[in-house]
């Protein structure tokens, strides 16, 4: 029976592969793409910094986050929404355990284990701080630096035991409303072109336009912060690292606390 | 066609890729839950590696702070609640 699975487990893999390979060389989906796909690569790649006509340019040498924050600004937004609200849907399941500290009375690990987290949570902020601040500059940006900085909350919950955690000066009211707040923030970003120039203007406008005058600055002292893109990704990053320490911090209550909310529904309440 | 160099990366590529189906199998065919995590998390490692070679760096950050840190903790947190060893 087992080797008969084994055998299941490892031609089904073979055979949908060959299933979609074999139609696909055969030409059933329809011409394959041309070879020279990689022009619009290259429009992007000479359009994202391209000094001499900047009628289209994002003012930014990345050009992933030209595109994802800049020409496809909507779809990131509507991905962070999306984010957004899968949290809120995890914390409405604990609502009733969220604000109070956990029943724990755990000391955490030991100090060696102690001190050497402590060293390696300032790197990991440090890093995902740079990723997040240089997101125009180098690959990465709010999303990238937001989830490892999300790393070093959770690290400190296991190593250090929640106790700290629950009565740091980092609240559930505090981390809620920073996240609120960023995302106001981006959505300002977003609309602050139409406002400032009183309706004319784009939404997500970067630099200026064909018919369009505003533009934020492009560049500090001599290094390109591509406009919006800098305070995009920075809004991104408060979002998703003050999302991801929330989700941790709830899911990682103790198996008494948690149940609490099952007690409840018993009750019928 | 292809330079040496551009060899190298293929043949790296393709090592990694192979490593990480057997520790899928592994994962997979494990009972313990904690050992299926790690080697989840081992394969998820050399995806990062993959998509280091294939140049998309944007991703690899995403990519390795989600899928080798935080998935591998939150499994671990579920193998923590429901047991870690798998019934037949």
């Amino acid at each position: 029976m087992r080797r008969y699975r084994d055998v299941v487990f490892v031609s089904l893999p073979i055979i949908t592969i060959a299933l979609i390979l074999i139609p696909t060389l055969l030409g059933a989906i329809g011409p394959l793409p041309p070879i020279d796909v990689r022009d619009l690569a290259k429009t992007y790649l000479y359009f994202t910094l391209d000094i001499y006509n900047k009628s289209l340019w994002a003012a930014s040498p990345e050009a992933v986050t030209a595109i994802v924050w800049d020409y496809r600004g909507l779809d990131t937004f509507y991905e962070t929404i999306v984010f957004y609200t899968a949290i809120i849907g995890c914390l409405a399941l604990y609502r009733e355990v969220v604000r109070k500290p956990d029943r724990s009375k755990g000391e955490g690990l030991s100090i060696v284990v102690k001190k050497a987290t402590a060293i390696a949570m300032l790197g990991i902020v440090a890093v995902g701080a740079s990723t997040v601040l240089h997101g125009m500059l180098t690959p990465g940006g709010g999303f990238q630096g937001g989830s490892i900085i999300a790393v070093a909350p959770v690290l400190a919950i296991v190593v250090f035991s929640r106790i700290l955690v629950d009565y740091s000066k980092i609240t559930y009211e505090k981390a809620i409303m920073l996240r609120n707040l960023s995302i106001i923030g981006i959505a300002l970003t977003a609309l602050a072109p139409l406002i400032i120039s009183l309706g004319n203007a784009f939404i997500f406008q970067n630099q200026v336009k064909a018919y369009t005058t505003f533009s934020y600055p492009s560049s500090i002292l001599d290094v390109f912060m591509g406009g919006s893109l800098w305070f995009l990704n920075l809004f991104e990053g408060i979002a998703v690292s003050m999302a991801f320490f929330i989700a941790f911090k709830v899911l990682l209550y103790t198996e008494e606390t948690s149940k609490e909310v099952l007690i409840g529904e018993d009750y019928g309440y | 066609m292809f330079s040496l160099t551009e060899d190298i990366i293929f043949v790296a590529m393709g090592i990694a890729a192979i490593l990480s189906v057997i520790f899928v199998v592994l994962a997979i065919i494990t009972k313990d839950l904690v050992k299926a995590t790690i080697f989840s998390a081992v394969q998820s490692t050399l995806y990062a590696f993959l998509l280091y070679l294939l140049m998309s760096p944007d991703i690899v950050l995403v990519y390795v702070a989600v899928s080798v840190g935080l998935l591998p903790l939150i499994t671990l947190v579920l193998v923590k609640k429901v047991g870690r060893y798998e019934k037949v």
